[in-house]
């Protein structure tokens, strides 16, 4: 463990609720010491990405230690790639390939636990091959 | 001095998601391979989904092992989260 901040999270998602949602649950289990900053829906509020939302959860979740930004489905992926693209951000940011809530559950864990940018990715990708029953 | 240990605890309250959490967080804080332990079932306690793929339920028995240069450490740390663990939350 070190004094220096957390890996924060970001969950993209194409419904606000559903990335709020998984927000929620990933900071009870990991016990709320990860920022994990929500960006889902379309600037108006209806079902889809938003990139300027995007933006200011990355902007959130980004203390030093670098972001993990976990997309729920196609397009996600392709606004966070948009992002990344024109945004050069301080953080090291990554991208990672993973189930939506589990993997938003193994990476808020990996960051509370202090893993960098590669252990958290890593823990978030883990998390398909995880069995729940 | 690297060394093993294990110690057992019969669970109060079913093994949900929140104190999984704290487990993993925990066990992550040791150096030392921290494996739980229920019936013929184990899992990487460093691991929040296979530790609440467990699914590890009141009354059974779980078994905390550790292999590490702090393996006693991490065995008492464990045990104390699943001795505080309770019936009710998730």
């Amino acid at each position: 463990m070190s004094d220096e901040a957390m890996v924060g999270i970001v969950l993209v998602s194409h419904s606000a609720a559903l990335a709020e949602g998984t927000a929620d649950v990933a900071g009870q289990i990991g016990g709320g010491s990860v920022v994990i900053a929500a960006a889902g829906g379309t600037d108006d509020g209806g079902i889809g990405t938003s990139i300027a939302r995007v933006r200011r959860a990355v902007q959130r979740a980004a203390a030093g230690a670098g972001v993990v930004i976990l997309p729920d489905l196609g397009s996600s992926v392709l606004t966070v790639r948009a992002l990344l693209a024109e945004e050069d951000f301080a953080d090291p940011i990554a991208l990672a390939d993973a189930p939506f809530v589990e993997g938003a559950v193994a990476a808020t864990v990996a960051a509370a636990a202090g893993g960098d940018v590669k252990a958290v990715l890593q823990a978030a990708e883990e998390a398909r091959h995880a069995r729940k029953l | 001095m690297p060394g093993s240990c294990e110690a057992a605890i019969t669970l109060t309250g079913d093994l949900h998601a929140r104190p999984a959490g704290s487990l993993a967080v925990m066990a992550a804080r040791f150096a030392s391979v921290v494996e739980l332990a229920v019936g013929a079932n184990t899992a990487d306690a460093k691991s929040v989904l296979a530790v609440m793929g467990l699914g590890a339920t009141r009354g059974q028995r779980i078994t905390v092992r550790a292999a590490g240069a702090d393996a006693a450490e991490a065995v008492a740390a464990l045990i104390g989260i699943l001795a505080e663990a309770t019936p009710v939350g998730g």
